[in-house]
């Protein structure tokens, strides 16, 4: 009679399994310079074009990722926030798993942090205070940071660094990107980091710190600079 | 078989009186209102309390080790940096405003003067990484935290392994600043009708509610709100306080509504600590209130006291002075959770 009843328990397990079956679908971030993958070590920076552009610091917040299928959230992955660091290439592989058998014909993600997490006092994980990618005078994620040195540049040492974010009105620095792309578990994006730069004129601005309209006119121009890979 | 049960529920009550001591009920005092903190997300325990008291007063949490939590905000002072109109920090630097008083911040929901800190778990860090204050970065106090083996003790203590991050950091900051209550001046005994004013402090206790109160509400003497009260401008520092946080022109030359209670202890007064006693705040309301756009309703019309009035509500302001709260001894320097770690 015992044995009868664990035997039951363990088909229901094995059907449970069965109809839960989970796939990974990879999200992989390249960043490229002029189609050449982008490196950023501790070592001597490429000098990237002729005016000695040099990239020390590029890092995004990717969250809140959702497969979609005919415009509907199939597959969603909540209260989830990865730190997209382009000298940290393990962090450039998203991994969300889906129930096998869904198929999904589109892509969405936020390009930064809500203005729930923001308010939301400290957090853990990619969220931690630690990262570098908070602002302590003043409450607030830093969604995007890109950081260098050009000679474009008219500051101090010719370095540049634009910190984007904003959590709130009227200056929200939230971006949504969404992407149409065929099911398949290994999802390539590039980001373009010239067409970036080129965002940036960098030979009349050279700095953004705060929440502020040109943040988020900039958060814009930069979320058009990622691509799906085919 | 009965005797094995019987076994079992003993030894479940045990654990479960065990995590019990172990948690720390947050209490609010009879008729306050619900705290804004969400002890959800960080539920008070006693180790964690004692970990962010470690954290508060160890000047590990500045650049060359100088500068604690406690520097700038001493428990006798009711937490404030007492006698100096703006704080200092490190090598001596001076800051742009007077300290703010630490009690009662499970009912904040802004913080600093000008609200730039939107809550209380990342309030820290605002001082850690300011140039004049403690000059760290708190990725770097981590570090230092982790070389520590009085840290790994507390964080395991706390947390069930030494874990040490900078969320963990930060909320067992928050803990302790949680614990800072005060509830027990003697205003707050009359309110519980526990004693009774004398008829000074009950006449100043009238002034007090005609003319202050819709600012300094009660209990908490806070309405927790941003106002320009009519102070001039210190063409030195050119602080417009909330403005700076905002960029809306109506926020200009707003700040923080700071809560009375302990007010004998916290001077000086206002956000660059302008006014050393009681009687040159009450001297401002009546006669030196600057009109400008933005200045507080409650301030559009003169503030007329007689300076047998202006006494009488500075014996009332002097009833919120809470011994209990400045003296409690677990709010003070933790010697013996620094002495754990030279055992």
């Amino acid at each position: 009679m015992q044995i009868l009843k664990y035997n039951w328990f363990f088909y229901f397990v094995l059907m449970l399994n069965y109809l839960k079956a989970q796939t990974n679908s990879t999200i992989q971030f390249y960043f490229t310079y002029n189609s050449k993958p982008l490196t950023i070590s501790d070592s001597t920076l490429p000098l990237l074009d002729s005016n000695g552009l040099q990239i020390s610091n590029l890092k995004f917040y990717c969250s809140n990722i959702q497969f979609l299928k005919n415009k509907k959230v199939i597959v969603e992955e909540k209260n989830s926030f990865h730190l997209v660091d382009a000298s940290n290439s393990s962090s450039q592989k998203i991994n969300v798993a889906i129930t096998s058998k869904l198929l999904f014909d589109e892509l969405k993600f936020n390009l930064g942090i809500d203005s729930i997490a923001n308010v939301s006092g400290a957090l853990g994980g990619d969220l931690d205070q630690t990262k570098g990618m908070y602002w302590t005078w003043q409450s607030g994620y830093i969604n995007f940071k890109i950081e260098g040195k050009s000679k474009q540049c008219n500051s101090r040492n010719n370095e540049f660094q634009f910190h984007l974010g904003g959590y709130t009105q009227p200056n929200y620095c939230l971006e949504t990107l969404i992407f149409s792309l065929a099911d398949k578990s290994l999802i390539d994006i590039n980001v373009d980091v010239k067409k970036i730069i080129d965002q940036l004129k960098l030979q009349e601005q050279t700095k953004i710190m705060s929440p502020s309209k040109d943040a988020v006119l900039l958060s814009k121009k930069i979320s058009t600079c990622f691509e799906i890979l085919k | 078989m009965q005797k094995k049960i019987i076994i079992i529920f003993c030894i479940s009550i045990f654990l479960l009186a065990f995590h019990y001591t172990e948690n720390v009920t947050f209490f609010v005092p009879k008729n306050w209102p619900q705290p804004v903190y969400d002890f959800t997300k960080n539920p008070l325990t006693k180790n964690k309390i004692e970990l962010g008291r470690a954290l508060f007063y160890d000047p590990l949490l500045s650049r060359n080790n100088t500068i604690s939590c406690a520097s700038c905000h001493s428990q006798y002072s009711a937490f404030t940096h007492s006698d100096h109109a703006l704080s200092h920090g490190i090598d001596d630097s001076i800051g742009n405003r007077n300290s703010l008083a630490l009690m009662n911040l499970a009912w904040q929901k802004l913080f600093m003067w000008d609200g730039a800190v939107n809550h209380l778990d990342v309030q820290a860090l605002a001082p850690i990484h300011n140039k004049l204050e403690m000059d760290e970065n708190i990725a770097n106090v981590v570090t230092k935290l982790q070389n520590l083996k009085l840290y790994k003790f507390l964080f395991y203590k706390a947390y069930n392994d030494s874990n040490i991050t900078g969320e963990r950091t930060l909320k067992a900051l928050s803990q302790f600043m949680l614990t800072l209550v005060s509830s027990n001046s003697k205003y707050d005994s009359v309110m519980r009708k526990q004693t009774q004013f004398t008829k000074q402090e009950g006449n100043g206790y009238t002034l007090f509610k005609k003319n202050c109160a819709s600012c300094h509400t009660e209990p908490l003497f806070t309405n927790n709100q941003f106002m320009n009260n009519g102070l001039p401008l210190d063409s030195a520092l050119n602080d417009y306080g909330r403005y700076t946080v905002t960029k809306n022109a109506n926020d200009s030359l707003k700040f923080k509504v700071p809560t009375l209670r302990n007010i004998e202890f916290s001077h000086p007064y206002m956000h660059d600590g302008r006014f050393k006693k009681l009687s040159h705040v009450l001297n401002h309301y009546t006669k030196g209130v600057v009109k400008n756009k933005t200045l507080g309703i409650e301030l559009q019309n003169e503030v007329n006291l007689s300076s047998n009035e202006k006494v009488d509500i500075i014996a009332f302001l002097l009833t919120l002075s809470d011994k209990k709260f400045l003296f409690n001894p677990e709010f003070s320097y933790p010697k013996n959770s620094f002495q754990t770690a030279k055992d």
